[in-house]
């Protein structure tokens, strides 16, 4: 068990490095670790045959990432035990259930195919009367293996891989996408193309963000507060399709530069859009905190304490609701988030209400970057040299779901491996954990108050 | 809460939705066969009150068996395959298979062959194409009162 690869990983994560990554890749696995500056490292240890030593007594975060690699690419991780499957849908229960017994116990088992309109996956809830006591989450039913069919491709052509993952996190997952390809390739970004790019960033956020505060609202039944915010959230999102054609803000990240251009009339109504729309949200936000049958369904449920987040590697204002303030946005050289300060949900409990309190702070503070972004046309711009090439190139993105992990290593500029290790990613086991010593019937909230996508976690 | 919804009749009228010309209902059983998320968040507003489509009577249903229309987004994976054949199976007859998004219409699919089982035309009869990447909640509601219209159903 004792490795030269463990002890780096140890010494960093001691120095207050957090987790970031692991992959498979080649002969070798990898591990991403995120310094408290912000600052990026890998840590590699080549495979002896088949087999790896595990890290994920060291770094819990880093089980789905093991368990993706064990299934996907073959990797044995000695200490890693019971090592179950993730990806890898073969065999019965007891391959991937932890085993719950006694009496009254029983088990409730849900989707893939869920009672909405709601993405594909699979819960398997222990429980108690109405109580669970844990919960296995099975994704990847939606897994079309992007990061693998991206290889061999040259590194501007990829990212079409990155932007299909998720259309909800498109504009952050290619942007680190870019990112990454331009660290490999020693590019730095122009202050302009910085701007364009964070612009973008912070207008997936704007919708995002209002959607979640609908589906929070949906989660409790609170019909009118789920159509008030969804109205917003249309106004958001069909602002995006006026400003750059797409209401996703699908094409309009590249690598090595911005084709888009957005003149002067149209940044301004954007502006003035933008503001209409915080000010009805404000107006939302007001009503929904004078709601006292809405506000008492909201506090203690789906506790997630500090210490279970960082330990689980939570993040995004799933994480800052918890009380960890961290934000990735704090240490983004490559974007414009100057003086950027990272807000938490006052008293951060971790709870129903703390994540959708953190939604709340997050919207006005994207609002603010936008409006102060948005002061004169946008224009093509290009990444300039900067550094010699290298064979690895690592980025880190605050998605509307919290830090998003690109890796890219490639030769010569052709793609040979893509790790996009998304914010959803990262928080799906938090969920589960959050489940835990809850209501079955507050399950529904409680997933929507993390409100994550399966399509950037399966890929 | 009444403040943001005041405006309601001037955001539908704004939008301008087409409606079918039969008073029809159509349920709707949504499945995600492998999508990247972008269908069903345009799918999720088309309940939003500017389009609202519940008004002119189509319905997205819990089960199946309610369902008249199988709407699926999506490139079909190989795990998403016997899912949606269950859900296919169980809807009475006469039922309908609409491939909502250019990934269920099969254009452009992104993956690793081995991942994927479909599209879905090797998998199921289509009825209704809505193509868009993904399709806007317009292009939705203008889709299901053609469907409404037609004589297929």
């Amino acid at each position: 068990m004792s490795s030269a690869y463990r002890a780096a990983v140890a010494r960093a994560l001691d120095a207050g490095s957090r987790f970031g990554s692991l992959h498979a890749s080649g002969a070798n696995v990898r591990t991403v670790l995120v310094s408290p500056e912000g600052e990026l490292h890998v840590e590699s240890v080549a495979l002896d045959g088949d087999r790896a030593p595990s890290i994920v007594d060291l770094a819990p975060a880093a089980a789905w990432d093991e368990r993706e690699a064990a299934d996907l690419y073959g990797v044995r991780f000695d200490g890693h035990e019971p090592l179950r499957p993730l990806a890898d849908h073969g065999g019965g229960l007891e391959r991937w259930t932890v085993p719950v017994h006694g009496d009254d116990t029983y088990q409730v088992a849900v989707g893939p195919i869920h009672a909405g309109v709601i993405e594909s996956g699979h819960f398997r809830f222990h429980v108690v009367g109405d109580r669970i006591l844990h919960l296995d989450a099975r994704l990847f039913y939606k897994h079309r293996g992007l990061e693998r069919a991206a290889e061999g491709r040259p590194l501007e052509e990829a990212l079409v891989y990155a932007q299909r993952a998720c259309a909800a996190c498109a504009v952050s997952n290619t942007v680190a996408y870019a990112h990454a390809c331009e660290h490999a390739l020693g590019l730095q970004p122009t202050s302009e193309l910085a701007r364009v790019r964070t612009i973008l960033l912070e207008l997936e956020r704007t919708w995002s963000h209002l959607n979640d505060v609908a589906a929070i609202c949906a989660g409790v039944g609170l019909a009118a507060g789920n159509a008030s915010f969804a109205a917003l959230t249309e106004r958001a999102r069909a602002l995006n399709g006026r400003v750059t054609g797409h209401r996703f803000l699908f094409d309009t990240i590249d690598v090595g530069g911005s084709a888009l251009s957005i003149d002067a009339a149209t940044v301004a109504q954007a502006r003035a859009e933008l503001a209409a729309l915080r000010a009805a949200a404000r107006t939302g936000w007001r009503e929904l905190l004078f709601n006292a049958s809405f506000e008492d369904r909201l506090p203690g449920v789906g506790v997630v304490t500090e210490g279970d987040g960082r330990a689980l590697g939570a993040v995004g204002p799933a994480a800052r609701a918890s009380g960890i303030a961290e934000d990735a946005r704090t240490a983004s050289p490559r974007l414009a988030y100057d003086g950027f300060d990272v807000q938490t949900a006052g008293g951060a409990a971790g709870d129903v209400q703390a994540r959708l309190e953190q939604r709340a702070l997050e919207l006005w503070q994207s609002f603010d970057v936008l409006d102060a972004l948005l002061d004169g046309p946008v224009q093509a711009s290009a990444a300039q040299a900067a550094a010699a090439p290298a064979p690895i190139g690592l980025a880190c993105v605050e998605s509307p779901r919290g830090a998003t992990l690109c890796v890219v290593e490639h030769a010569g500029g052709t793609l040979e491996r893509l790790r996009l290790r998304t914010g959803s990613y990262a928080n799906w086991p938090v969920v589960a954990h959050a489940a835990a010593g809850n209501l079955l019937p507050d399950f529904p909230l409680i997933n929507k108050s993390f409100e994550l996508c399966y399509a950037c976690a399966d890929r | 809460m009444l403040t943001l919804l005041r405006d309601l009749r001037r955001l539908r009228n704004d939008i301008g939705l087409p409606r079918p010309e039969r008073a029809r209902s159509l349920a709707v059983r949504h499945v995600d066969a492998g999508s990247c998320n972008g269908c069903e968040h345009e799918l999720t507003l088309a309940s939003a009150p500017q389009y609202d489509l519940q008004r002119f009577g189509f319905g997205i249903v819990a089960s199946p068996r309610h369902a008249d229309v199988l709407l699926v987004t999506g490139v079909v994976t190989t795990r998403m395959r016997e899912p949606l054949l269950a859900a296919y199976n169980a809807m009475p007859e006469p039922r309908l298979v609409a491939a909502f998004g250019d990934c269920a219409l099969g254009r452009g699919l992104l993956g690793l062959h081995s991942e994927l089982a479909g599209p879905l035309e090797a998998i199921l009869p289509i009825d209704l194409r809505i193509p868009g990447c993904p399709p806007t909640p317009d292009a939705v509601a203008a889709a299901l009162a053609r469907l409404c219209d037609s004589r297929v159903y």
